[in-house]
């Protein structure tokens, strides 16, 4: 607890005060400012919108398709759904910085579309004019992934004796959907929504790729420049936080009340995909194609960016080289920053897994007063967006020894580690719940004192999914965004994540070698997802859901 | 000890196993004080009710792991499993995994890894009730042989009275929390101190009714039913019972047919038959209203019909007499 005082607390606490005690007066004015200063108000629409925005998005998207590949069966389907997950394993951002590419003036896009004579070659479209579309754009495709992973799940847990009470009754098709499964799936769906609304909300790098800082983040991180003069950055942490709370609280609230998972008693079959044969398995498959190409767009185009030697005005690159690569290596930022992340999130995984095993047991094997305080306050951190956190720490720590300019390290690590401990907490949570009280009762009957039932009983039983929520862990510490940009201002401490903005800004090849790192990163996350998602099967959704 | 869910039986359990802390009381084995013990100091066996069978190892281990916590030398202890395996003839699945077997064969082993390391008190709660009900009456004789032949005290958790009664030498019936009579089997059945004991085990008729007069010397009762018919019944031992108290009347359902003539009978008219192989199952009705759950034997004859009238010999003393 004591750990949590500090590090989760007191930024917080710092945070609210500053927002709110200036010049020694304890005053609201700020906040007033942010209604009325016109800059500042569309920043909060803008933010406000592009949440919405991507969330009905993805909805439109997610929903067709995970009806589509939870009842159904055709050809192709299990890689595909495999390769729907791609788009996880790498921060939106990166995205950008290919996308950029693709969908600019003369970009890939428009050049097709002007060569199949769809579009004038004197006045091609600026798809992403001013980059709010652009952002837009890619959160969606970054996003709805969860969105799908979160309705799929919801989708496969309706009982199908409930569907089967209602055919009987006369309702079918879009009826049966309308009346029946869908309210079933809304609150999976539900939670699902919320998440992605929050993190289009409080994504800092995509705004800042496309050089559009109306947003909230994007104002947050500017105003870690003046931390000591300006309260408004404060203020606008303390905005964003509130939004993210009240929605999880919402959803709480909402889905708490309603569990609708399993409900039918007694034994029933389990649902069974019905194949499509002829036509519909074409249509499926195409349709299931297509959203995948579409989603990996800003993959491919990273991918294509990083080894494009020219790339100008042609629909693909006219020359590959590896040289971007070769640059990551010597280059002085990029090749330590490897190193760096690396670090970072090893050291931080670790500590989430000895904490989250440490509260996980606790939880489930001990009473003691306080312990739902405990579970609470180690899984507030998913509500708590990361600008929230990055921009709390650097203010709240920038008197004392930790403060990020002598040495970022502690709290960069610090600050990964609190933010993804409750992965492997419900990690390590699940398997005791899924672990029999009474085998460990057994031991202990038989002669085994506490420490020798963990190690001989327990352990080997929740290893897989300890491994697993330490690696879900882990990848999501690599691909860290908002802390690693406020938190790192030096060069040599830069994470990844920090170095790919960095090399974006660079001048003639800044894209294509900000690129080639996201690629590295890529590959190391997806490795990881990889791996994880082998040990926990089925369960992937259900970690994306929230509550 | 047996008893209706939530009685408490299982908790009392869990206390000798020393997974719950008592608030008040002691615990002795023989004389040795073990309150303060933690459970795996306590040299008991317990055998839980899903069997709690350790899936990430296989029968072998699972058996031998408690001779390993008591350091047992290597040798000594592939004898002993091998020797506890024979006995509940589960030698051949050693190298299985808890996966592997049938709820039967998993219950074996469970039993067999409580014996393994002859406890000091073998602790069974509710063991077969996850079992069908063939396998059920196959198991228990099972364990009663088993437990016989090792001598082992044991304590056995059950809700299941015929169960109870079939492999008990003594049995603690038990309800909300207090136990209400301890006994033999013969004991608890015939002699039983509470209608509650009495409806337990069995399932009798219950009649509701008044008393009308008390004659300690023949220990004999007098109770007015409803509609006014007067039933004699048998004076329980200890007799605090007044005259205008209300009382319940408890006939076993095996009673009602082959007593011999008596100053005591009813007419009765048949109201329900049910032919069930074995036995005869009837409903008849008294002269008040009251309706009779009556069985017996299958004669080999001709059944009752229904609206048939017959009479009913009923001695006092199969009638018992309850205040609750």
């Amino acid at each position: 607890m004591g750990f949590f005082t500090v590090f989760l607390f007191y930024p917080l606490a710092y945070v609210f005060k500053s927002a709110f005690v200036v010049q020694g007066k304890v005053t609201a004015v700020f906040f007033g400012l942010l209604f009325t200063d016109s800059f500042l108000t569309q920043a909060l629409m803008n933010s406000i919108i592009i949440g919405v925005l991507t969330t009905v998005a993805t909805a439109a998207f997610g929903l067709p398709l995970a009806f589509l590949c939870v009842r159904y069966r055709f050809p192709g389907k299990g890689w595909l759904q495999g390769l729907l997950l791609v788009p996880l394993v790498m921060p939106p951002f990166v995205g950008a910085i290919g996308l950029k590419q693709v969908f600019a003036r003369f970009g890939s896009l428009n050049l097709l579309l002007i060569d199949l004579g769809l579009m004038n070659s004197s006045n091609p479209v600026d798809w992403f004019g001013g980059g709010f579309w652009g952002i837009i754009t890619i959160e969606v495709l970054n996003l709805f992934p969860i969105m799908y992973l979160s309705i799929a799940a919801a989708l496969a847990n309706v009982d199908p004796s409930l569907e089967e009470a209602a055919n009987s009754l006369g309702a079918k098709g879009l009826t049966l959907f309308r009346k029946i499964v869908f309210p079933l799936t809304f609150p999976g769906f539900f939670a699902g929504a919320i998440i992605i609304f929050i993190w289009a909300f409080t994504d800092l790098g995509t705004p800042l790729i496309f050089d559009f800082s109306k947003t909230i983040p994007a104002q947050i991180f500017s105003m870690t420049q003046d931390i000591e003069t300006n309260p408004m950055g404060y203020v606008l942490t303390i905005v964003t936080l509130l939004v993210s709370v009240v929605a999880l609280l919402s959803v709480k609230r909402y889905v708490g009340l309603r569990s609708y998972e399993m409900m039918g008693r007694g034994q029933h079959v389990g649902r069974r995909e019905q194949d499509l044969k002829g036509w519909t398995a074409v249509a499926a498959t195409s349709f299931l194609v297509v959203i995948v190409t579409v989603a990996m767009i800003p993959q491919i185009s990273v991918l294509l960016t990083s080894v494009a030697g020219q790339w100008f005005q042609t629909i693909l690159p006219t020359r590959y080289t590896t040289q971007y690569f070769a640059t990551l290596v010597t280059h002085p930022v990029a090749g330590p920053s490897i190193v760096n992340s690396l670090f970072y999130s090893g050291i931080s995984t670790a500590i989430d897994i000895s904490l989250g095993l440490i509260i996980a047991y606790m939880i489930t094997r001990r009473k003691f007063p306080g312990r739902d305080i405990l579970d609470s306050v180690a899984m507030m951190p998913l509500a708590i967006p990361g600008v929230v956190i990055g921009f709390g720490y650097l203010a709240a720590f920038s008197r004392t020894p930790l403060n990020v300019f002598i040495n970022p390290v502690p709290l960069l690590i610090i600050s990964y580690a609190v933010r993804r401990l409750p992965y492997t907490l419900r990690a390590a949570y699940a398997g005791f719940q899924q672990t029999s009280v009474y085998l460990e009762e057994a031991a202990m009957n038989l002669g085994a004192s506490p420490l020798r039932t963990m190690k001989a009983i327990t352990l080997p039983l929740i290893l897989a999914n300890v491994i697993a929520g330490g690696i879900l862990s882990f990848s999501a510490a690599m691909m860290e965004v908002s802390d690693s940009l406020i938190l790192a201002p030096q060069d040599q401490y830069f994470p990844m994540t920090k170095a790919i903005y960095t090399l974006n800004l660079r001048l003639t090849d800044g894209a294509f070698v900000a690129s080639a790192l996201g690629v590295v990163g890529i590959v190391v996350v997806a490795t990881c997802f990889f791996i994880a998602n082998r040990l926990l099967g089925r369960s992937m959704g259900e970690l994306f859901r929230a509550g | 000890m047996l008893g209706p869910s939530g009685c408490g039986k299982t908790t009392a359990l869990r206390i000798i196993a020393g997974f719950y802390r008592p608030d008040t009381g002691t615990l002795k084995f023989d004389e040795a004080e073990i309150s303060s013990l933690p459970p795996y100091k306590r040299n008991t066996g317990m055998v839980f009710q899903n069997y709690a069978l350790w899936p990430h190892m296989n029968i072998y281990d699972n058996v031998a792991f408690g001779l390993r916590m008591r350091k047992v030398s290597s040798s000594n202890r592939v004898e002993r499993v091998k020797r506890m395996l024979d006995l509940v003839k589960m030698r051949d699945y050693a190298e299985r995994f808890p996966n592997q077997l049938s709820g039967g064969q998993q219950q074996r082993v469970a039993l067999a890894r409580a014996l393994v390391i002859e406890p000091s008190v073998l602790l069974l709660d509710e063991p077969l009730s996850n079992l069908d009900a063939k396998l059920r009456i196959e198991m228990r004789s099972e364990i009663r042989r088993i437990q016989k032949e090792l001598g082992i005290t044991t304590v056995y958790v059950t809700h299941d009275q015929s169960e109870a009664l079939a492999i008990a030498d003594r049995i603690a019936v038990m309800n909300v929390g207090s136990i209400s009579q301890v006994g033999t089997p013969r004991e608890i059945y015939e002699s039983p101190v509470s209608a509650f004991v009495a409806s337990f085990v069995g399932e009798p008729n219950v009649l509701d009714g008044r008393i009308d007069a008390v004659s300690k010397e023949n220990g004999l009762i007098h109770v007015r039913l409803g509609n006014n018919v007067g039933l004699e019944g048998r004076l329980p031992r200890d007799s605090a019972y007044e005259v205008g108290d209300e009382v319940r009347c408890l006939i076993r359902q095996e009673s009602i047919f082959g007593n011999e003539e008596c100053k005591q009978s009813f007419p009765v008219r048949v109201q329900e038959v049910s032919y069930q192989g074995q036995t005869e199952h009837y409903l008849l009705e008294l002269p008040n209203g009251d309706l009779l759950r009556a069985v017996r034997f299958n004669p080999g004859g001709v059944l009752l019909k229904v609206g048939e009238t017959m009479t009913v010999q009923l001695p006092p003393s199969k009638v018992m007499v309850f205040k609750e």
